[in-house]
């Protein structure tokens, strides 16, 4: 498979976030924080009216799509800024660029949008070929 | 924007967050982790990588309310997940005992628009294997409001 710069990296959609995923993720984190269990303490902060997404899950979305993008790439580094929370019932799509190829491995640009254009993670990724 | 009128903040940079119980990722765990993120297990014996963050997080010598202790910042104010980033140097395997080393970088004081007073937290972690090994290393920001001092 050959890649170019500029070139767009494949999709990963997410239909619509699960509110109970996010319990599986309070147990895979180890973490309770209700922001991502119970409405009433994200109504009563403020937050908004649906749980929000723990920031680790949609980190997984974005490798997800780094995954399906580049068959048989491995990620060597990569770096995610939390721009925006994400929520349940959210429709998500990963997706990114290819901003730099070396022999043996690419650059990208990285993202994680929500219900169309709210971006939510804006990062980079550095794969091995 | 200037923080220079406002008290400085803990000085936390040095404090160690060495972890001191092994954490393996077993395939059950990585099996409804990839679920839950609409995948397939990829398989080989390697877990998800974004076991990066969760082994180093949970494996590590504090928990985030604790480390936020540390810090000042009672937990329940709201911190924040700045951003993430990872290097690794290896494949994260399932069902292999891992060990967390890590210390706090630092605590910075800014203003800011959109949050009025925060600190921001920089602390980094490194996951090691049986041999010592280090499989990965990851540096993590998280965001405190303040906004007791806006």
């Amino acid at each position: 498979m050959s890649y170019v710069v500029g070139q767009a990296l494949k999709g990963f959609s997410i239909e619509s976030v699960s509110a109970e995923a996010m319990q599986d993720w309070a147990v895979f984190l180890r973490d309770p924080n209700p922001i991502h269990l119970d409405v009433a303490v994200v109504k009563a902060k403020g937050l908004g009216d649906k749980v929000i997404n723990q920031g680790p899950a949609n980190v997984a979305y974005v490798i997800n799509m780094l995954h399906g993008a580049i068959p048989g790439g491995r990620i060597g580094k990569m770096e995610s800024r939390f721009v925006d929370n994400v929520y349940a019932g959210d429709h998500l799509l990963a997706g990114g660029a290819i901003t730099a190829v070396a022999p043996g491995r690419l650059t990208c640009e990285t993202w994680l949008r929500a219900n169309g254009d709210r971006l939510v993670i804006s990062g980079t990724a550095e794969i091995h070929l | 924007m200037s923080a220079t009128d406002l008290p400085p903040p803990p000085d936390v940079a040095g404090v160690c967050l060495d972890g001191t119980e092994t954490y393996v990722i077993t395939a059950a765990e990585n099996a409804a982790l990839c679920a839950s993120t609409c995948v397939a297990p990829a398989g080989d014996g390697t877990a998800h990588p974004v076991y990066y963050y969760i082994a180093t997080q949970v494996a590590m010598g504090k928990t985030i309310a604790g480390v936020c202790d540390v810090c000042a910042f009672n937990v329940e104010d709201g911190p924040m997940m700045g951003s993430s980033g990872a290097e690794f140097f290896g494949p994260l395997l399932l069902d292999t005992p891992y060990r967390v080393r890590g210390t706090i970088l630092g605590l910075v004081r800014k203003r800011s628009r959109k949050l009025g007073v925060m600190d921001v937290l920089t602390y980094r972690l490194s996951l090691h294997d049986e041999s010592d090994a280090a499989v990965l290393q990851t540096e993590n920001v998280w965001v405190l409001p303040r906004g007791e001092l806006a």
